[in-house]
């Protein structure tokens, strides 16, 4: 099929997005690699810490006019600022294929993810608003304001480069608080779109704030006194660093990290259904995505069920058109480097060593198109897994599906609440009873029952337990917006 | 070829009603008594592609199985206005519209079905449209009969 246009042509040198300037960077430049082609798309600088703690005092001095607009006004801009993601929704996601390599439906579901939190923040002036109890004793009255507390930074993954920014961003600024998004240096292009868009849109200068860059742009978040907090998204090392420094300099923090996730297959399910869940659960977005599934959980101890079972998702994940998300036939794109790629080879060569069958072998995939296989690799899936091993209790973010039995559902329960991560355990099953069981006893932030990627709406938390995720509120929704406020308790008598 | 993501049905869809509007457009010239009932037949078919674009973008997500859903074979859909009015005969092309309207109703009903496992506007839109189309097939065999 040929593929659709791209929207990055030539090879752009991304510059900061700061105090409403477009600022070139004195930092090292890197080169932004399109997976799928190999191929340079962009230039990206690594901001020196003197350009991060320009961006905050921009962002502080933006935040005492920002935060004195009514929450109407700040809801206006974020409403122009939706109209726009609309317009550019085309756009926006196609420069997601060419940076990320995900295919165009996993880029036009991103987009749209995010446009909803858009969407849910231009509620903010009721979102905002505080409790009232009047007469608390006779004559007093008690209530709360939300008040926003400056500046926050956000720390973008490299695998929804979209999305995840805009998990936090819009609560932040229609709050009253300014942002400074840092995103991944593998994959800027979209957090620049879209502070085009934000600029657009007539957020006032220093509102939003956009310095690429890598360590150093971190460093000097954490360590400079006007961020009032950080929002991170990516691995649990690094959340759990973010989280300790954020503790050490009195900062709010919301630290999501990895995941482990598990797919319960009841022998009651809906076959059919569950193994269509299981392609986009496993393998959606090449598996890197801390929703994915990564562990199939067969229950009971029907062996004609189970090879049943396994023989169709063998047969269905065979099937997998991997090449160029640019090419609608595509449904697996490549993996986002070649250094990510080899990181899953190393676990697939784990799984072989430590006596997994290898059902079916990724590791030299049939690519649609005439492109190298750098960063390409197919589903793989394991088969004879068990708990303990590597595969089955380590993050391995890419398509390998390990495949595990367990005698009943409360063995199986226990499994999963063993493991290290906690983001988003599912179970297909046809009955209730199972399933409350499930909801009940799983540890989990995120449970899907019947849905294979437990991804919350904007109107609620992305929630997390254990490893994968540290901190008390959640991006998204009302604790977004409790994230980004004080809450100040009004006591009131008049004499 | 194979028809497997959300992305390649609707960019199928579109092709089949842009050569729709074409037969539409020669019909038109050919039978002028009834242009205006072809004429509003070109505008309801950019309707249709805007329906069904409409219900993918409002609704899809990286949760639902957009990459994964459909299992359609596209030359099963294919048609060729060119080729429908090559055939003179009045009967003949009567049968060849007929057939050519099929194919696409035939596309909009399998890809609902296929879609089942998509959020529910999906194939919902996609059923809409089979549904206007088979109205407008028994409208075009009426009107292509009683010439």
């Amino acid at each position: 099929m040929a593929l659709l246009d791209e929207p990055i042509k030539g090879i752009p040198r991304l510059k900061n997005y700061i105090n409403g300037e477009w600022v070139e960077s004195k930092g090292k430049i890197v080169d932004v690699v399109n997976p799928a082609t190999n191929e340079k798309i962009a230039e990206v600088p690594i901001s020196t810490t003197e350009e991060i703690n320009e961006a905050v005092e921009a962002a502080q001095a933006a935040f005492p006019e920002w935060r004195a607009k009514t929450p109407v006004a700040r809801a206006r801009c974020l409403f122009r600022l939706k109209e726009l993601l609309e317009e550019n929704f085309e756009e926006v996601s196609r420069i997601q294929t060419q940076e990320h390599g995900k295919c165009i439906d996993e880029s036009r579901g991103e987009t749209r993810r995010g446009i909803e939190n858009v969407e849910v923040a231009c509620g903010i002036p009721t979102l905002m608003q505080g409790p009232f109890s009047e007469d608390i004793a006779r004559g007093i009255d008690e209530w709360i304001i939300r008040q926003p507390l400056g500046v926050f930074g956000i720390i973008g993954p490299f695998n929804f480069p979209f999305m995840i920014p805009l998990w936090s961003a819009p609560y932040a600024v229609a709050t009253g608080n300014c942002v400074i998004i840092k995103p991944s240096s593998e994959v800027p292009l979209s957090q620049s779109k879209l502070a085009e868009l934000a600029e657009e849109a007539g957020f006032p200068p220093g509102v939003w704030n956009v310095v690429h860059g890598g360590r150093t742009v971190v460093t000097g978040m954490l360590e400079h006194p006007d961020i009032k907090g950080i929002s991170f998204v990516g691995s649990t090392p690094t959340a759990k660093y973010i989280y300790s420094k954020c503790g050490e300099t009195g900062k709010r923090v919301i630290a999501q990290g990895g995941a482990k996730n598990f797919m319960l297959v009841m022998p009651d399910c809906d076959v059919e259904n569950t193994v269509t869940a299981a392609m986009t659960s496993f393998f959606g977005n090449s598996g890197q995505r801390c929703l994915a599934a990564a562990n199939l959980l067969v229950v009971g101890e029907d062996d004609k069920f189970y090879r049943n079972l396994v023989d169709k998702v063998v047969e269905k994940v065979s099937s997998i058109v991997v090449g160029n998300g640019l090419d609608e036939s595509v449904q697996m794109g490549p993996l986002r480097d070649k250094e990510k790629k080899q990181n899953v080879l190393n676990y697939i060569e784990a799984g072989l060593q430590e006596g997994a069958k290898l059902l079916l072998d990724g590791r030299k995939p049939k690519i649609a198109g005439d492109y190298s296989d750098a960063c390409f690799l197919g589903p793989s899936i394991f088969e004879n897994v068990k708990p303990e091993m590597k595969i089955a209790r380590e993050e391995i973010f890419g398509p390998v599906m390990s495949i595990l039995r367990a005698p009943d559902l409360t063995a199986a329960i226990d499994i999963c609440n063993n493991c290290d991560f906690a983001n988003g355990h599912s179970i297909f099953t046809t009955s209730g009873k199972h399933a409350r069981q499930f909801q009940h006893d799983i540890i989990s932030g995120n449970a899907g029952i019947n849905i294979g990627v437990v991804a919350p709406m904007a109107f609620f938390p992305f929630s997390g337990m254990k490893d994968s995720f540290f901190g008390v509120l959640h991006t998204q929704g009302q604790e977004a917006v409790r994230f980004f406020t004080e809450s100040k308790v009004v006591i009131q008598r008049w004499f | 070829m194979k028809l497997n993501t959300t992305s390649a049905v609707i960019s199928l869809g579109k092709e089949l009603e842009n050569e729709s509007s074409k037969l539409y457009t020669e019909l038109a010239k050919k039978y002028t008594r009834d242009e205006e009932f072809f004429s509003k037949a070109i505008k309801e078919n950019k309707k249709f592609v805007a329906d069904v674009e409409r219900a993918y973008y409002e609704v899809i997500t990286d949760a639902i199985e957009g990459c994964y859903a459909f299992n359609m074979e596209s030359d099963t859909y294919k048609v060729d206005a060119d080729s429908v009015m090559q055939t003179s005969d009045s009967d003949k092309l009567a049968v060849a519209v007929e057939e050519f309207e099929n194919r696409i109703i035939k596309f909009y009903l399998d890809a609902a079905e296929h879609s089942g496992s998509l959020m529910a506007d999906v194939p919902r839109a996609f059923t809409l449209v089979a549904k206007k189309r088979e109205k407008r097939l028994e409208q075009m065999k009426s009107l292509l009969n009683s010439v």
